[in-house]
Parts: C-alpha cells; sequence; structure tokens
C-alpha cells in the first residue's frame, strides 16, 4: 500500500485520550452486483479493530459489513499525553494494516 | 472466524453438533439458525446465537442517530452506556440482512461510548445491547431512511 490506510488523531482533553480515526476500505458487502458484468462482487470488509494503549488493549471491536465504506471510529479512553497508541484493523481478505501515534506528540 | 472470540458460543454449539450427528441427541430446532452472530439474518437469531436471552430496557444507555437519514449507507451513530461495569457494545440494525453491525469491546480504560458510521439497508430499528457486568441491557430507536445503503 502506497498510502497508509489510517487517519488517525490522538488528542488528550480533561484526562481522556480522544481517538479519531478513518480507515479507508471499501467495506463491500457481497451484495452488491457489478453494474457492467452484473457478478457479484465478493465480500471484503474489516472484521477486527483493536485499539491499544502502552501496549493494553483498551478498544476492539468486531465489525460486519454493516459498516460503512471508510470506516470511521472515535473513542475515548482514560490515559495521558505521552501515552502511545496503536490501531490495527484486519480484513477478510488477509489485509491488515496499523498506525501508532503518541499523544501529544505532533 | 476463528479470529473472533466465539469459543464459548462455539464449543457450545460444536457439542450440540456432534452430539446431533452422533445421534445421541435428536435435532434440535433451536440451532437450526447459523451460529455466528454475524451470519445471523434475524435480530431474535443474533440475540440468540450471543446467548443473550434476558436482556432488559435500560434508560443508562444514550443512542444518537438522525431521524431521517438521507444516505443509508453512512449514518452516523453514537452509542453511549452510563451503566457501571460495561465492558460491550453490541450495534444491531433490525432490517438489514445481516442485523448485527459492531461488536465493540471495552478495556478498563475506555469509555464506553462509541461512534461509527453503519449502513442501512431501509427505515429500521436501532438496537444497542450493552453487555454490564455480565448482564445484558438494550436501548432502541428508529432512524427513517431515504436512500438506502445496501445492495445496489
Amino acid at each position: 500500500m502506497d498510502k497508509p490506510s489510517i487517519k488517525m488523531r490522538v488528542k488528550e482533553k480533561g484526562g481522556a485520550i480522544w481517538l479519531r480515526a478513518l480507515i479507508k476500505h471499501p467495506m463491500e458487502t457481497g451484495l452488491r452486483k457489478d453494474k457492467e458484468t452484473d457478478v457479484t462482487i465478493p465480500a471484503h470488509y474489516i472484521s477486527d479493530v483493536v485499539v491499544e494503549a502502552d501496549g493494553e488493549t483498551v478498544f476492539s471491536a468486531d465489525w460486519s459489513t454493516s459498516i460503512s465504506k471508510n470506516p470511521f471510529l472515535f473513542i475515548k479512553f482514560y490515559g495521558s499525553n505521552g501515552d502511545t497508541v496503536r490501531l490495527t484493523w484486519k480484513d477478510n481478505m488477509g489485509n491488515s494494516d496499523s498506525m501508532e501515534k503518541t499523544v501529544g506528540r505532533k | 472466524m476463528e479470529r473472533r472470540y466465539f469459543l464459548k458460543d462455539c464449543a457450545v454449539i460444536g457439542a450440540m453438533g456432534v452430539a446431533c450427528s452422533t445421534g445421541l441427541l435428536t435435532s434440535s430446532t433451536a440451532f437450526a439458525t447459523e451460529s455466528d452472530p454475524f451470519q445471523a439474518t434475524s435480530v431474535a437469531a443474533v440475540l440468540e446465537a450471543l446467548g443473550i436471552v434476558d436482556a432488559k430496557a435500560s434508560d443508562e444507555i444514550q443512542i444518537t442517530a438522525p431521524k431521517i437519514a438521507e444516505n443509508g449507507g453512512s449514518v452516523p451513530v453514537v452509542v453511549t452506556s452510563m451503566l457501571k461495569g460495561t465492558t460491550e457494545i453490541l450495534t444491531i440494525v433490525a432490517n438489514n440482512p445481516k442485523p448485527l453491525a459492531a461488536r465493540n469491546k471495552f478495556g478498563k480504560r475506555a469509555i464506553p461510548s462509541i461512534s461509527s458510521r453503519i449502513k442501512m439497508g431501509e427505515t429500521t430499528e436501532l438496537i444497542a445491547v450493552v453487555k454490564a457486568d455480565d448482564k445484558y441491557y438494550l436501548a432502541k430507536t428508529n432512524v427513517k431512511v431515504t436512500l438506502g445503503g445496501c445492495g445496489g
């Protein structure tokens, strides 16, 4: 992948870390058909998302095809500046990506 | 599917499967539906696959979603639980082909609130199920969709 698939922002606000992330992914439902060839497009979606802060899992999710294309995620958890936050996703076709950011540092 | 943490459910249902196939038990219609909650095709089947039987309605769960969604392909939904000891929030879109949209698990440090965007095929009921202290609670809201987000 040329461009990172994840855009992530972590910010400390009142003792909590606000994590906002946008993941670039088609999130195909497996129900759509190609308009020209009429062939069903196979399901292709992110199935697992994990957020870790300093190695501790603070959030994990199993997603289905009902999550929108290019998923957006906003969660909050207790933490402070200097924490290292890592977001990882995996999809049903074996692709994955992750991004790490340190809170309070550009 | 092995990546998902259905070990408990799978063990139970797997054992039932073995029992059925070996003739130890007469075929049980209760397991006629798919055992993976993400493959279930109705809200009742989703809850059954997850082993949720006694979810109580709760005011402590807040669902923020538009009353009318113009684009069903991307409906912003926020679910916040004010219940103590919340470890999981499940979002279920009742009328989608596969209703279970997400199973979000929260660690000790997390604040049990999730915002994301969900697809909705048609006007539907949105259900949030919260697991707190090993008990299940739920809340519902309706979203009117003017342009569907599933199929094509």
